[in-house]
């Protein structure tokens, strides 16, 4: 639904944009092409990656590392398994849910669904070209933290 | 030899992957069919939504004045430029590397450090599609407190980052980007070829023998000068070449 309100503005602001001026329309359609040119063999490279990982890690193996018995273990864990990897919310979600029934703990879940979104170590190239190494990393790190952080004010307020 | 070097070096994930996947194929296709089938979900959402954000980046490129980005975005823009920016993500759709080309060019534009982070954090975090769906799985409590947790989180990164990194640090990285040029045929193409004269040479083909001599460097042509004021993009994206 998102990505169609996305679509909209895109397009509404196109057509603006052709209405009010050719030239400075060319312009933007030049800098989309080196944008495109530039990030989307990259993104399809992570992607690609980001598939292998998944499709050779069984679920089993991610729910025994989220499951963890030791809370502290099991929330860094879960945190390192969010960050290093992309998994669709369609897929995160449920595994959340039965991960929660099963007995992982409230804190070891919302790290694994914080970093999952917010850290992105597997698009960190991706970054890399668009703001340079040193925002990236600190941002990473600052956004890992972070997300402990998160995890262990859920683990207090509803554990 | 030395090309192909160069081109695999340029796309290093992309050839990563396709010796992985190769591998894998024949260590057993099962793993690979399965690596194919989670790619692809990936790639329908990136061909999905990354058309749209180039457009949507360009234009604002384009058309927001500086002053207006500055002014709403900037260091001057105080707490509000701070929810204003948490409101831009929220509303936003696509999985954070969307985020980037968006946020680059309002960091070009004038937008600080700070809200740059935040635009990027809440564009990955918090979204009210996402709420719901998180609402229904993990319980409404669940969800509001994990929001309720992060928007303010989000925010004091912001303020960390902008102590950390400098938006100096990050233009500096941009455009230090070496650029090495082959041949004058190479210098040419990269030119408006209109000779107008105002770097002192007579004509772009001079002018580019000049850069293959070391004696200026392309960026002292004149118009390139004045489109890379428009359009810090194209700077880029021709040292990326």
């Amino acid at each position: 639904m998102s990505t169609v309100i996305l679509v909209i503005i895109a397009a509404g602001f196109f057509g603006f944009s052709i209405f009010k001026s050719k030239e400075k329309t060319k312009e933007s359609l030049k800098i989309s092409k080196n944008l495109l040119a530039t990030t989307f063999v990259e993104i399809i490279g992570v992607m690609a990656l980001v598939g292998w990982v998944l499709a050779i890690i069984p679920p089993s193996l991610i729910k025994q590392w989220l499951g963890n018995s030791n809370e502290f273990i099991s929330i860094l864990l879960s945190a390192t398994i969010g960050t290093v990897t992309i998994i669709p919310a369609f897929i995160a979600f449920p595994l959340s849910q039965t991960l929660l029934k099963s007995g992982a703990s409230i804190a070891a879940i919302a790290a694994f669904i914080t970093t999952l979104t917010m850290v992105g170590f597997a698009t960190m190239p991706i970054e890399f070209k668009f703001f340079g190494k040193k925002f990236t990393l600190h941002r990473l790190w600052i956004s890992f933290s972070a997300a402990i952080l998160i995890a262990l004010l859920m683990g207090v307020i509803l554990g | 030899m030395k090309k192909l070097k160069k081109v695999i070096k340029n796309n290093k994930l992309i050839f990563l992957s396709i010796l992985l996947y190769g591998i894998t194929f024949f260590v057993s296709p099962q793993v690979f069919f399965k690596s194919v089938e989670m790619t692809k979900v990936f790639l329908i959402q990136m061909v999905e939504i990354m058309p749209p954000i180039f457009i949507i980046s360009s234009l604002i490129m384009v058309w927001i004045p500086t002053e207006v980005i500055t002014k709403t975005f900037g260091n001057e823009s105080g707490f509000k430029g701070k929810l204003l920016s948490v409101l831009i993500g929220g509303f936003s759709a696509g999985p954070i590397y969307a985020a980037f080309p968006v946020a680059q060019a309002l960091f070009y534009k004038g937008a600080s450090v700070a809200n740059t982070v935040i635009i990027l954090s809440s564009w990955a975090v918090i979204k009210i599609v996402m709420f719901m769906v998180e609402s229904n799985f993990l319980g409404i409590t669940f969800a509001s407190t994990r929001y309720a947790l992060t928007i303010p989180i989000i925010i004091i990164m912001g303020y960390l980052m902008e102590r950390l990194v400098s938006r100096e640090d990050i233009l500096k990285e941009l455009n230090n980007k070496k650029v090495e040029y082959k041949s004058v045929k190479d210098v040419l193409r990269e030119l408006p070829n209109m000779n107008c004269g105002a770097c002192g040479y007579k004509s772009c083909q001079d002018f580019a023998e000049g850069v293959m001599r070391g004696e200026v460097v392309i960026d002292d042509c004149a118009i390139r000068k004045r489109a890379k004021k428009t359009s810090p993009v194209l700077k880029e994206s021709h040292q990326e070449e």
